[in-house]
């Protein structure tokens, strides 16, 4: 399942890819699932090569590609959770906020078939993970990205989801709303600023959710 | 496992341990980040204004929020209708981020968002 940036340009109708100018492709592993993965990496990624110094990164052989980055899913795990899943081959580094994601819909590109996320655990796991810097920012601007294309029942999982978070992870969600709310353009990710309005709208609802704006 | 993932782990950990001294703080000095990036999230933009005009804000029943009191040096920030502040001669539109601008500012007004349609 693909799991970072490139996400908000698949789920655009078509596939359109207007959204995000992706640095890698994270594809996310279940860990139940790893050795089936791990079985047919050779077979699959023969345009790609595991880095000496991660072997979670699979680096391309052309320029044209972008770098495959695996993490790891254990839905068992709690959201601020992360180990590395250790293997010879394909080690996986798994995040917690990765089990707050599950697998949506399964579409086409060019006759590849793609497992993307639902939108609404994406953008929890996003504005719940707690990087810095760079990264960071492109993580809120992802989760921006997948706002602009949400719908009602979009938005209505999240409410769900975020209600069953304890406070200490809520609060994350509204503190990185708040980041958001006054990040910079950067080049190759959408404007955060004609959204602001709606990201004001965001933090209302999930206030009004636990009733502690606190 | 390799240097690298291990490093990770370590670092995702740290941020971790950071962000739950962060949540505990949340009600204290430490929380008024949060607390002035909330009030900036709901504001579509900001003005530094002259004393006076922020206190005829005041007078005139504009809402002033309480982060303002909390920093130090304390900053009087007060939401204003747009129209209202376009009628302010010493308004300067400054950036909405926690940028000099708005960190400097002692009389700061914000305007809202216009109602959802």
């Amino acid at each position: 399942m693909v799991v970072g940036s490139e996400v908000p340009n698949l789920l655009e109708p078509g596939a359109a890819a207007t959204l995000v100018v992706s640095q890698d492709l994270d594809v996310g592993v279940p860990v139940s699932c790893h050795a089936a993965v791990k079985g047919r990496l050779v077979e699959m990624l023969v345009a790609f090569t595991p880095s000496p110094e991660e072997p979670s990164v699979w680096t391309p052989r052309s320029p044209g590609l972008l770098e495959v980055n695996f993490v790891g899913i254990d839905p068992s795990r709690d959201p601020t959770d992360a180990y590395v899943f250790d293997d010879d081959q394909l080690p996986l580094l798994v995040f917690g906020a990765l089990s707050l994601v599950t697998a949506g819909a399964e579409i086409e590109i060019g006759g590849t078939r793609v497992r993307v996320p639902r939108r609404a655990g994406l953008i929890l796991e996003k504005l719940v993970t707690d990087r810095t810097g760079e990264k960071g920012e492109r993580d809120l601007l992802v989760a921006l990205g997948l706002l602009m294309t949400a719908g009602p029942a979009d938005l209505e999982e999240v409410d769900a989801a975020y209600s069953r978070m304890r406070p200490e992870l809520r609060h994350a969600v509204r503190s990185n709303l708040t980041v958001l709310s006054l990040l910079e353009p950067r080049l190759g990710m959408p404007d955060p600023r004609p959204w602001r309005a709606t990201v004001a709208a965001a933090l209302r609802r999930l206030e009004r959710l636990d009733g502690d704006a606190a | 496992m390799t240097p690298a993932l291990e490093r990770r782990v370590r670092e995702q950990r740290a941020r971790v341990l950071v962000r739950s001294w962060d949540y505990r703080q949340r009600h204290h000095a430490r929380g008024v980040w949060f607390r002035l990036r909330r009030v900036l999230a709901e504001a579509s933009a900001a003005f530094v204004v002259a004393p006076e005009d922020a206190a005829a804000l005041v007078a005139e029943g504009c809402r002033a929020d309480p982060v303002g009191e909390a920093l130090e040096p304390r900053k009087l920030i007060v939401f204003a209708a747009a129209e209202r502040v376009a009628r302010i001669g010493s308004a300067r539109a400054v950036p909405l981020r926690l940028g000099r601008d708005v960190l400097e500012a002692r009389h700061l007004v914000l305007t809202p968002f216009d109602p959802a349609p």
